[in-house]
């Protein structure tokens, strides 16, 4: 029963990030493609804001990772 | 690096101010500063002025914008043809060329008036051609007798073409004939004959129910039907010949004086660029003065070129950058050729300011470091090797093309490596066909945790770099506050690791008490340096830290990927579908291994790194050049 708990944990820790990142993604890579239409120089800058709300889904991994190695 | 930068003022004779922005054009090494802020003291202020054209040189600059004009408007009229080098100095000619350009532009006026004419002309008789040409076959079974009428229309719709019938049939009592084809561009194209006298009644009625008539030319309506196509034949053989005839001419002109006038243009572009920066320079009564920026290892060219061309009536004079001049100090970047590629993540984001520092060297190191550790796959390395010895073969004359294949080309380098540290080769594939049993440092696959800690450890090490980096930058630009808080930043962050390792009991726990203590002194230091917000700053860095957690993370799931890919190919029990299917997994895997971990290495540096000591905002150095 507990090992059914962990694994419930470690995918609530992983799924509810990674459902939060693909929607903060979503548009910020809308908002990010029509940007770099207009002004292409902003490239790197849309890159970063793009990849920045992975760290959630990222660091949700690690805690499941850690939860499933207890 | 930042290239090193002179304030330098050129001082001169008032006469001579076109041929110093000659030479300096022709070294390509100086940027005029259009600011005078920081080059005038105020005392002379009252007697130093922004340069004013006097009579001549002002005439001179509109003659010269004339004539740029006169040349444009007669290459509007020429053909784009590859024309020989002419080496004629244009200086000495420009009166003739004036002369000559006005009588030159006039026939060739004349010449693409009549190519436009004819150009159209041979449209319109092109459309005609069409129409009755898709009817020339049936017209033997019509009656074309000359007591008849024809009407030509074009018809949108087939139902339209119905109605057209009926209402034909009602106004004419079935006196007429109809003749429909396709078109080539398969528009329904029919031409009706009818008697004379009912002819105005029927185009009436096409009026009110919007179906366009082909009205011929006013050359052809006369003309009886059937010889219509014949002298329309004619017309366009005619047209095409005569178009013919002007764009040989305008070619024969173009190959003749093309490349005089193109010479001319050029020098006309160059001696009005030159005018066109004098309006930023400074002079008193007696001479100019120019103010503005050289690299470091430019100067003595510079002083050299300026002594041996004018004999010394042209002074180059180095001045101190102050510090209220370091956010004007255009930056230009000059690294090793190693590191020279890398300069492509740099232009992707805003240059860092002057007394900033350069990150491109940092990258350079640490971008390479990052992507091989995550894909960590000696058989991915080859591939990504090999893929990147092509793209640089390929394209070696592109200049961003052939810098990504060079950094492609170093991080596989680094994926090999790391690869063999790890004992991968696509996947675990390679050490169950070489029999090695266990990896060299480390097995990603079974060593989550261990694999957390090294990503972690990197990640202290960066970020630290990244504070003292920034130290250094803030005592450059003489902001000690903020130089401060970031020392104390790293102190906070290497006793907190400390800390809890020592807790972890895998440092001594004896440690923790004193590491406490010293935490307990550092925090009035840190809100004294950073402010209320000193806190957020500090959980801004750890964070930045655990960001780090990504190496592991990503690094993970392209091992498992991997394994994946060779699992199924196993599953399969067939030798044939079992290589495909790897070798279609591995490609998705390879696919996204090369863009994950170079997007996140990429962004380790732009956000975790970048943001601890690069100041942005600095100005390009862009010389007066050729």
């Amino acid at each position: 029963m507990e090992k059914c708990y962990l694994a419930l944990a470690a995918a609530l820790a992983v799924g509810l990030p990674a459902i939060a990142t693909a929607w903060a993604q979503s548009r910020i890579g809308a908002a990010g493609a029509g940007t770099i239409a207009e002004k292409p120089e902003l490239t790197g800058t849309i890159i970063i804001m793009l990849a920045i709300p992975e760290t959630m889904v990222i660091l949700g991994f690690v805690v499941a990772v850690i939860i499933l190695a207890m | 690096m930042i290239a090193r930068m002179v304030k330098v003022e050129i001082v001169g004779p008032n006469g001579m101010l076109l041929e110093v922005l000659s030479l300096l054009r022709e070294l390509g090494v100086f940027q005029i500063e259009k600011d005078s802020t920081g080059f005038v003291t105020p005392q002379d202020r009252n007697k130093v002025h922004s340069h004013v054209l006097d009579e001549k040189t002002l005439a001179e600059r509109i003659f010269y914008e004339d004539l740029r004009a006169r040349i444009d408007e007669l290459f509007c009229c020429l053909p784009h043809l590859e024309t020989r080098q002419s080496y004629l100095d244009p200086g000495s000619v420009l009166e003739s060329i004036a002369e000559t350009v006005q009588r030159h532009a006039a026939t060739c006026r004349e010449s693409c008036r009549k190519r436009e004419s004819h150009r159209k002309e041979l449209e319109e008789l092109n459309r005609y051609q069409a129409f009755l040409g898709a009817l020339e076959p049936h017209l033997g079974s019509l009656s074309l007798k000359s007591s008849l009428e024809f009407i030509g229309v074009t018809i949108k719709e087939p139902e339209a073409l119905e109605q057209l019938m009926l209402a034909m049939s009602r106004l004419t009592q079935d006196r007429f004939e109809i003749l429909t084809a396709r078109g080539a561009d398969g528009t329904l194209i029919g031409l009706i004959a009818l008697e004379k006298g009912l002819a105005e009644k029927v185009r009436t009625v096409l009026g009110e129910q919007h179906v366009p008539e082909l009205t011929f030319p006013a050359a052809l309506a006369a003309i009886p039907f059937p010889e219509r196509i014949g002298l329309l034949r004619i017309r366009i053989g005619e047209a095409t010949a005569g178009l013919a005839a002007i764009d040989a001419e305008l070619a024969r002109f173009a190959q003749r004086w093309g490349a005089i006038y193109a010479r001319v243009r050029s020098w006309l572009e160059v001696r009005l660029a030159l005018l066109k920066n004098v309006a930023y320079l400074h002079q008193t009564g007696m001479c100019f003065f120019i103010h503005g920026w050289t690299p470091e290892q430019d100067v003595a060219r510079l002083e050299q070129e300026a002594e041996s061309t004018f004999g010394g009536k042209v002074v180059v004079v180095r001045k101190q950058i102050l510090e209220q001049d370091l956010d004007q100090v255009p930056v230009t970047l000059r690294n090793p050729p190693y590191f020279r590629p890398f300069e492509l993540f740099a232009r992707l984001l805003p240059l860092p300011r002057y007394a900033s520092i350069d990150p491109t060297p940092f990258i350079a190191i640490g971008f390479p470091l990052f992507f091989g550790m995550i894909l960590g796959d000696a058989g991915y390395g080859i591939i990504l090797l090999g893929f990147a010895l092509i793209l640089g073969r390929i394209f070696r004359k592109r200049d961003t093309v052939r810098d990504a294949s060079r950094i492609l080309l170093i991080s596989s380098c680094y994926t090999i490596v790391f690869g063999i540290l790890y004992g991968e080769f696509f996947g675990e594939l390679g050490a169950l066909l070489l029999g090695v049993r266990e990896a060299f440092i480390i097995e990603r696959r079974h060593a989550v945790i261990p694999t957390l800690y090294f990503a972690l450890s990197i990640g202290m090490a960066h970020v630290i770099l990244g504070l003292l980096l920034g130290v250094i930058t803030a005592l450059k630009r003489r902001t000690g506050r903020e130089a401060l808080f970031k020392a104390v930043n790293i102190v906070v962050i290497l006793c907190l690791a400390v800390l809890f390792l020592s807790l972890t009991e895998i440092a001594p726990r004896l440690l923790a008490k004193p590491l406490t203590l010293v935490l307990l002194f550092l925090i009035p230091l840190l809100f004294f340096s950073g402010g209320v917000l000193a806190p957020l700053e500090l959980m801004k860095n750890v964070g930045n830290i655990v960001s780090y957690a990504r190496i592991m993370a990503i690094g993970l799931a392209s091992v498992l990927l991997a394994q994946v890919a060779n699992s199924f190919a196993g599953m399969t029990g067939n030798i044939v579908a079992g290589v495909l299917l790897a070798v279609l997994f591995h490609t998705v895997n390879l696919v996204l291994g090369v863009f994950s971990p170079a997007i996140h290495a990429l962004r380790l540096h732009y956000v975790e790194f970048y943001s601890k000591f690069v100041v942005p905002g600095g100005r390009k150095f862009e010389p007066l050049k050729k």
